[in-house]
């Protein structure tokens, strides 16, 4: 797929780039994109070594999770790739295992890496304690898929924003096998025919909650790095989705993931709350006439998402070495996160890391630009090192609560001690 | 030729055969893979299990049996260990007989010469060349909650849809039915083989003294596959154990790590919350229980295979 780069990207690469003019030097660059993007990035190296004859990098693709594994001992070892593309919920816990090394202004700023032309949030996704340690090279983020049909049929006419608009919509979506809506008597919200979204657990599900929660202010920490489950945001966005099902019925109970992403498909919902990833599957999809927005503000104080990033870092490194080659890497950076390459990028399903990507021409006819907007708000699970434990009782909380096992109250409580009693013990290894 | 021993070509004096070092030259290639990989590695696992050990920190302190009393003090892992251990032994409780004894009737059934034998004994072996993934996806699919196979079946019979992946208790009929579905292939193919090791002769003498085909079976062909029945039950109580693609992918360890597996939460402590000496604790004490489930095996079925002591 080639695309002209239009003129605003030109306009915009003007930034200077400070040319690495050392020896020759080779690079090894990790990343984990696997899936049908690899091709996109290996044009990129390709075209970067083309463009730099005294750079060379090789390109290593390998699953994240293998990465996650191994990137510990390789760098205990002084045995890291010279370049690790990490992603959100990872690199926070590296960096403050020092397995990562930060990038001084100083360095940014000599090989034209401006973080001002990144979204904000997404740029802090690598920043931990004042310090960046990473540039963003890829982004997603939760949206909401909406069925143009079936709104039309169900006589909704707007695409929801906030909390009221989108009950309103999801009380007309939901329609029982007897044409009934809730709240209508002899309502049975055991058989629906459609319905508005299916509320799913799992880690979709933590997703979700998390969303709304940071609509509501609240983050899953507190300043201290703490779970911070039980405070009244997070309250609030949990009992909501939970009265999805129980007090409002326009969800199911019991849905999945995969149900949801199946009843979106077949016509039964009128909403789906997933990545942006799902795009390409739904486009795939013959008879489905929908369209992709930003989650709507179902919480009460701002609009936010969740999102998700891999960033392009220079890990710890045996300590009499060459000094050459950081500063080619950071040239690899710096190039290959420019606009231009970002919109080349983008073609593989990720979301521009930058504003001035977001407004290029090409984006006209997609559907993926109903997003844009949204960007500005997308907000990883980052900045502690702990995600893993406090995203496992954080779904955990969400999934007792929206099948009915817990009260939200009591979800919430539980899944705070469980994650007090891990990041306690996680601060023992963790300085 | 009365020659003492023959010399080596080039007239230099070689290792002639009974030169104490010969034995174990021949056993030194097996020595060296089982020290590296082996040897090693648990002696690495015990140092690690025993010191706050992260491969990034520069102190690696010594904490003794920390990790090991975790498992018996207030604190997550004694929370989630006994409960996924519970989860897995129950999985191999429930998984193994039907692994047993479907594998032996299936192969009973297909070692008679009938029609198709062959394409049979192919269509139960098949599944199980699938990667685990490709297999669990298949059961998701069709144990899914509204749009699973399944439930589209018992709502076309009027009967109301179960809930099965977010369900305690039916989570696991997904989880059992595709293991043994993925699975029985390898240990009917097993038992097929040890049948045909059976001389006919024994049964043919049976039929003179006018045996049932029950009869058969039960006093003939069940005794002689003692032994395959002891390798078949050790090595899938073992698998069984070691459970981790199948809930991983059909239910990710969901409801409420209702079928996570204890090698899923191993995993998930090391990995995901980077909790390495944690985790190798748990795996030593979780081993050391195999290797007691294994000796009692191998003790109670091979005094049945020795026939025990026949007074």
């Amino acid at each position: 797929m080639k695309r002209t780069v239009s003129l605003t990207l030109l306009l915009a690469t003007g930034t200077s780039l400070a040319a690495y003019s050392g020896p020759k030097v080779q690079l090894t660059y990790l990343h984990g994109f696997t899936g049908p993007d690899r091709p996109i990035m290996e044009k990129l190296i390709t075209q970067f070594n083309a463009s730099h004859p005294n750079i060379q990098v090789k390109g290593q693709a390998q699953p994240w999770g293998t990465t996650w594994q191994q990137l510990g001992p390789l760098v205990a070892s002084g045995r890291a790739a010279d370049i690790v593309a990490i992603n959100e919920d990872q690199v926070t816990g590296f960096i403050a295992r020092g397995a990562l090394t930060p990038l001084t202004p100083t360095e940014l700023s000599a090989a034209g890496i401006d973080k001002a032309r990144f979204y904000g949030p997404l740029w802090a996704t690598a920043d931990y304690k004042g310090m960046s340690y990473g540039v963003p090279v890829h982004s997603v983020a939760l949206a909401m898929y909406y069925n143009k049909d079936l709104l039309a049929k169900a006589g909704v006419t707007k695409v929801p924003t906030n909390r009221s608009e989108y009950l309103a919509a999801a009380q007309k979506c939901t329609v029982d096998k007897a044409g009934k809506h809730p709240g209508d008597a002899g309502f049975d919200a055991k058989n629906l025919n459609t319905w508005a979204a299916g509320v799913v657990n799992g880690w979709m599900g933590g997703t979700i909650a998390y969303s709304v929660s940071r609509q509501n202010g609240a983050d899953l920490v507190d300043k201290e790095q703490n779970a911070a489950f039980t405070s009244p945001g997070a309250q609030e966005a949990l009992q909501f989705l939970v009265d999805q099902v129980q007090k409002y019925h326009v969800s199911p109970a019991n849905a999945t993931e995969q149900s949801e992403i199946a009843a979106f498909r077949q016509g039964k919902a009128c909403f789906n709350f997933n990545g942006v990833w799902m795009l390409e599957q739904y486009k795939g999809q013959t008879g489905l006439n929908f369209g992709v927005t930003p989650v709507p503000q179902l919480g009460t104080k701002m609009n936010a998402a969740w999102g998700g990033s891999s960033h392009l870092t220079l890990p710890r490194q045996r300590a009499n070495y060459d000094k050459n080659k950081r500063a080619a890497a950071l040239e690899f950076i710096a190039w290959m996160t420019q606009p231009a390459q970002n919109l080349t990028w983008t073609a593989a399903g990720g979301l521009p890391t930058q504003p001035v990507v977001a407004k290029d021409k090409s984006y006209d006819n997609n559907p993926v630009s109903g997003l844009f907007e949204g960007l500005p708000n997308v907000y990883a699970t980052s900045g502690y090192p702990w995600v893993g434990q406090v995203r496992g009782a954080w779904d955990g909380a969400v999934e007792a609560a929206v099948l009915g096992k817990k009260s939200v109250t009591q979800a919430l409580s539980d899944a705070q001690k469980e994650a007090a009693k891990q990041i306690e013990q996680a601060r023992k290894t963790i300085k | 030729m009365t020659t003492t021993h023959p010399r080596a070509p080039g007239g230099r004096r070689g290792l002639h055969d009974n030169h104490p070092l010969v034995p174990y030259l021949f056993l030194l290639p097996h020595a060296v893979f089982f020290l590296v990989f082996l040897v090693y590695p648990i002696v690495f696992g015990l140092y690690i299990s025993v010191h706050r050990w992260d491969p990034l920190s520069d102190t690696q302190p010594f904490v003794g049996a920390e990790f090991y009393l975790n498992l018996f003090r207030d604190t997550p892992q004694r929370d989630f260990f006994w409960r996924t251990l519970i989860n897995t032994l129950l999985f191999t409780a429930i998984s193994v007989p039907l692994l047993v004894a479907t594998a032996l009737g299936l192969a009973q059934l297909l070692f008679r010469p009938i029609a198709l034998r062959t394409v049979f004994r192919s269509i139960f072996f098949m599944p199980g060349i699938l990667s685990v993934s490709v297999m669990g996806i298949l059961w998701r699919w069709m144990f899914e909650n509204q749009s699973g196979l399944v439930n589209n079946v018992l709502g076309a019979l009027g009967h109301p849809t179960i809930p099965f992946l977010t369900t305690d208790g039916w989570a696991w009929v997904p989880i059992t039915v595709g293991t043994v579905w993925w699975t029985i292939g390898f240990n009917m193919t097993l038992y097929l083989a040890a049948m045909g090791n059976i001389p006919t002769s024994v049964y043919e003498a049976a039929e003179l003294d006018g045996a049932s085909g029950a009869q058969k079976f039960r006093f003939i062909t069940v005794p002689l596959l003692q032994p395959t029945t002891l390798f078949v039950v050790v090595t899938t109580v073992l698998a069984s154990l070691q459970l981790f693609g199948q809930p991983q992918v059909i239910t990710a360890g969901g409801p409420a790590r209702g079928t996570q597996s204890v090698i899923m939460y191993i995993t998930e402590e090391a990995f995901s919350n980077n909790q390495f000496s944690s985790a190798t604790a748990m795996s030593f004490v979780f081993g050391l229980l195999m290797l007691v489930f294994t000796a009692i095996q191998f003790r109670t079925m091979a005094r049945d295979i020795r026939g025990g002591d026949r007074t």
